[in-house]
């Protein structure tokens, strides 16, 4: 098993246009660091309508509340902020934005529990003797003993057939060769829509899911140890 | 005092209305009517294990201006994601998890 920088073709160079946005990287260190609550705004507000940050304070009174605690209320703001920023971008922005901005979270979470200089972008895994697949995964963690490969997605509608099937490909590929590859999905969307969104896909027992609420889990474990990411689900829903 | 009844019904009303929008997606009609049916069901659970309890100014006025928010949706494809969100929102109001 091996990593190779995806080529990049027209479009992958406008996205890598939006991936180097400031915006992004921001916003990647705004979340990474938000709790669960912090999260769902941010995938609110930047599922876009009002562009009025009174009206989410309102929305979400356990963050902006008098009962919030002072720091927790200022990263709610910058939260808020960010994400309203990327909303305002009009409609096929917002989507390339909101991509690029789960990626590069995970990217980040990841370097919080691997060395930094681990954690890829869209690389593409080669085995010996198969087809090597055009499809480079989003986030690789790239170890000389091991390695992980995530696809991200906004939300549980991006999960689908094609997705799951090249994560469980690369995973028994790589069990093939006696490598060790844990692939995974992370959805920045709730564990209960991901569910519903599986429900009706083959199942893949051996990709793992990340839902919204289980986003630490990528930051958490030690390296090395069977389940590091502990908290994340089965790809199947039980 | 309004309660916790009171509030989720507000709730499914959009909800319900949210999935009708949705549904307008014809190859994600089993999608949003799977989404729907399971959230309205995490919603009404909530109403039946809390239902008299009385709930304060502030998660009334949050969950009123959500729906009020996704009633002016349009767009079936922002409905489909609102589906997911929207009933997120009422939850954390109420100090409920997803």
């Amino acid at each position: 098993m091996r990593f190779q920088d995806a080529s990049r073709d027209a479009r992958a160079v406008v996205y890598a246009g939006v991936q180097a946005d400031p915006t992004v990287a921001r916003a990647a260190q705004l979340l990474a660091a938000a709790t669960t609550g912090q999260r769902l705004l941010a995938r609110a507000a930047m599922n876009g309508q009002s562009d009025d940050p009174a009206a989410w304070r309102v929305m979400f009174p356990t963050l902006f509340g008098p009962r919030a605690e002072a720091a927790e209320s200022e990263r709610s703001e910058a939260v808020l902020t960010a994400a309203l920023d990327v909303a305002g971008r009009g409609e096929h922005a917002r989507s390339l934005y909101r991509g690029a901005i789960v990626e590069a979270l995970t990217e980040r979470l990841l370097a919080q529990r691997v060395q930094p200089a681990a954690v890829h972008r869209e690389r593409r895994i080669l085995f010996d003797g198969v087809r090597s697949e055009i499809h480079p995964y989003d986030v690789t963690v790239e170890l000389p003993d091991r390695a992980e490969a995530y696809d991200c997605k906004w939300g549980a509608r991006g999960i689908n057939a094609e997705v799951l099937l090249q994560l469980d490909l690369a995973r028994r590929n790589a069990e093939l060769e006696g490598a060790r590859l844990v692939t995974a999905l992370v959805v920045f969307d709730s564990r209960r829509s991901c569910r519903v969104r599986l429900a009706r896909q083959t199942p893949t027992p051996g990709v793992r899911l990340v839902a919204l609420e289980s986003l630490d889990a990528l930051a958490g474990g030690r390296p090395g140890v069977p389940g590091a990411l502990a908290g994340a689900d089965p790809g199947r829903p039980s | 005092m309004p309660d916790v009844h009171d509030t989720i019904a507000r709730a499914t009303s959009a909800l319900d209305a949210l999935a009708r929008a949705g549904e307008a997606v014809e190859d994600e009609w089993q999608y949003v009517t799977d989404l729907h049916a399971v959230w309205r069901a995490r919603l009404v659970q909530v109403a039946t294990a809390r239902g008299t309890a009385s709930v304060e100014p502030g998660v009334l006025e949050a969950v009123e201006r959500a729906s009020v928010e996704i009633e002016a949706i349009e767009d079936p494809h922002r409905a489909i994601d609102w589906l997911s969100t929207y009933p997120q929102i009422v939850l954390l109001a109420l100090g409920e998890t997803g």
